[in-house]
């Protein structure tokens, strides 16, 4: 994350000596909007140490919930399902985007606006449209034309969340590879590589800071996303942000918090290590998180 | 596949006149198949289905849709006027947050790009990061713990005399526009924060050493410089917001409710594809029409801008 300080380090002479009311406002501002972003996390994460029975009213301190969620079946299984779903995910997106990110910087054709243009629209689109669209098209394949993978939730669970991710990995690694010089794969052609080792030895290496963190993002993503699967999953592969999505309707427990404060823990430790292995990312073309945004944003 | 195949007239790259003839040639572009196959099966596909069923209809009660007559009417059954109310409920909630998540996030972005230490700036990027990641839901939950009327917010604020009874702000609109700021604010500070990121600091000494007040700054410099990052974050939060379906669900109850409920309502419980399907596709009309509006004019904005800051210029120079 540093590494996205080292850009605008311009000495500031000034404001050292008075105060000034603008600066002091939006160092205010600034720190009350943190407060404000952080608050619900906090709410959870507090609320996680209820030892009453619904999550609302805290009664008293304690760590039953996190026992209690532990011990849930019904609870543990989501989490599986979820860790399945955002592994399996992590990997088609990873393969998908990585080739297409690559086709685009350097094998790129007539083909090239048009594939943006639709990885684009894969992002903008609601959730809500992806989710009703994806439905009927699995109960068309699975049920109508009888092909019964499709029937199956872990795979729809896959499909249904690699389609945002793959788009995401795909600006990365295409962000990382325009930064990237071509000599260094022209020398390699030079010398007889064929381009199956030219792929290997020179390619890969070089952008395996944009594939590792865009495969994390996936993951994270994966876990997060909660509309489309809770559309798409079927009864038996429920994956852990649909089971709080349906336990909404009844009443909400402690339980629900205390297993979100652990894949908080969870989501923070991938984050973490996206972001080391973006500031070790010797090309600095990644820019750690700023790099991150501006692939995401697209720009 | 002969449709990604290079165009033989193309100027070769310098590896494709390597002497490596013996191997196969692959096409170019081979490694976007895969995606392109992928986005075509599981995206393009599913929204045409979803296209063909809003032309159908609901024969019966167990049924979900039928095509063997087509009509529109389904889309004059979306733009009634029950449902057309929650579209513009949905409209304004969208566009009042969208403006919000801008005025918080301009300051708050201006910050941490150009008041923030350097050494700081990467924790405090990270720190709006981590909000971001963390699950939608579980925050959106946050909220309705913290805004039940027997809550803890709720309590103190009666304990400071500040509200007379107690806090009735969940189940209501009022709740749902708080809770769309929240979830969408980091998706604006990002692209803001990127674009003035970028912003040579040396820009801001120039305009101060040539006599320019912090305003004048501020308009003329810092604002035009961080406009892709304005037109980035409107698009980034306007588009979902419009589709939200867990904001509305967790905190809006009957009185906030949104066309992303509304559209899930047909293929859930009503079990009406036909008319959701119709719903899904105005939803999505009313998206990119307002966006492309929107885009439109902050274009026709930046011109007039542009204009207006190169006609002064040269008055200038003979004094």
């Amino acid at each position: 994350m540093t590494a996205a300080a080292q850009g605008g380090g311009a000495p500031r002479r000034h404001s050292r000596h008075r105060f000034r009311p603008g600066d002091a406002f939006l160092h205010v501002w600034g720190l009350l909007g943190l407060v404000f972003l952080f608050f619900p996390i906090v709410v959870i994460v507090v609320f996680s140490f209820n030892s009453g029975r619904t999550l609302q009213t805290f009664e008293g301190f304690g760590i039953q919930a996190y026992l209690a969620a532990l011990s849930n079946p019904a609870i543990t299984n989501s989490i599986t399902v979820s860790l399945i779903t955002a592994t399996g995910t992590a990997v088609v997106a990873t393969l998908l985007g990585t080739f297409a990110g690559i086709a685009l910087t350097r094998r790129s054709g007539w083909w090239a606006p048009g594939l943006l243009v639709l990885l684009g629209l894969v992002m903008v689109t609601p959730e809500i449209v992806s989710a009703i669209s994806l439905l009927p098209w699995f109960v068309t394949l699975g049920v109508d034309a009888g092909l019964t993978g499709f029937n199956i939730g872990q795979v729809r669970l896959i499909i249904a969340n690699s389609l945002f991710a793959s788009a995401v990995v795909t600006f990365i690694v295409r962000a990382r590879m325009t930064g990237m010089n071509e000599t260094l794969e022209e020398a390699a052609g030079d010398l007889y590589a064929p381009p199956f080792r030219r792929f290997t030895d020179i390619t890969l290496p070089l952008i395996r800071p944009a594939v590792i963190s865009g495969a994390l993002l996936a993951f994270t993503l994966s876990l997060d996303n909660t509309v489309v699967s809770s559309f798409v999953s079927v009864a038996g592969s429920t994956p852990w942000p649909v089971y709080i999505f349906a336990s909404l309707k009844a009443s909400l427990r402690p339980e629900i918090a205390a297993m979100s404060t652990l894949m908080l823990v969870l989501t923070l430790i991938v984050l973490g290590i996206a972001a080391l292995i973006l500031r070790r990312d010797p090309a600095g073309s990644g820019k750690g998180a700023a790099g991150l945004t501006s692939a995401m944003v697209g720009r | 596949m002969t449709a990604l195949e290079a165009p033989a007239a193309q100027r070769p790259s310098a590896v494709d006149t390597k002497p490596s003839r013996r191997r196969l040639r692959l096409p170019r572009g081979l490694g976007a198949l895969p995606i392109s196959v992928w986005m075509l099966l599981f995206f393009i596909l599913p929204f045409g289905l979803v296209v063909w069923y809003s032309f159908g209809y609901k024969p019966g009660l167990y049924v979900t849709h039928a095509n063997d007559i087509l009509s529109l009417d389904r889309y004059g059954e979306a733009a009634s006027p029950a449902f057309f109310a929650i579209f513009v409920r949905t409209l304004k909630i969208a566009v009042m947050g969208t403006v919000l998540c801008l005025a918080i996030a301009f300051p708050m972005a201006y910050w941490m790009a150009v008041k923030l230490a350097p050494k700081w700036r990467g924790v405090v990027l990270a720190l709006v990061l981590i909000p971001y990641w963390t699950n939608f839901l579980v925050r959106t939950i946050g909220w309705q713990i913290s805004l039940t009327p027997q809550g803890f917010v709720s309590k103190t604020l009666q304990w400071a005399h500040l509200t007379d009874g107690p806090l009735h702000v969940l189940y209501t609109s009022a709740a749902v526009q708080l809770g769309v700021v929240y979830n969408y604010l980091p998706l604006m500070i990002l692209p803001l924060y990127v674009a003035l990121e970028r912003l040579d600091p040396k820009l801001l000494g120039a305009s101060r050493d040539l006599g320019g007040t912090a305003w004048n700054t501020l308009w003329h410099i810092t604002v035009p410089l961080a406009a892709p990052g304005v037109t980035a974050g409107l698009l980034l939060v306007f588009v979902p917001l419009m589709g939200d379906y867990i904001t509305p669900t967790v905190l809006g109850g009957a009185s906030g409710s949104m066309v992303g409920q509304m559209v899930a309502a047909q293929f859930q419980s009503a079990q009406n594809w036909a008319l959701g399907a119709a719903m899904a596709v105005l939803l999505m009309l009313a998206i990119f029409g307002t966006s492309a509006v929107v885009g439109g004019v902050l274009k026709v904005v930046g011109r007039i801008a542009t204009a207006m800051t190169s006609l002064k210029l040269p008055a200038k120079e003979p004094s």
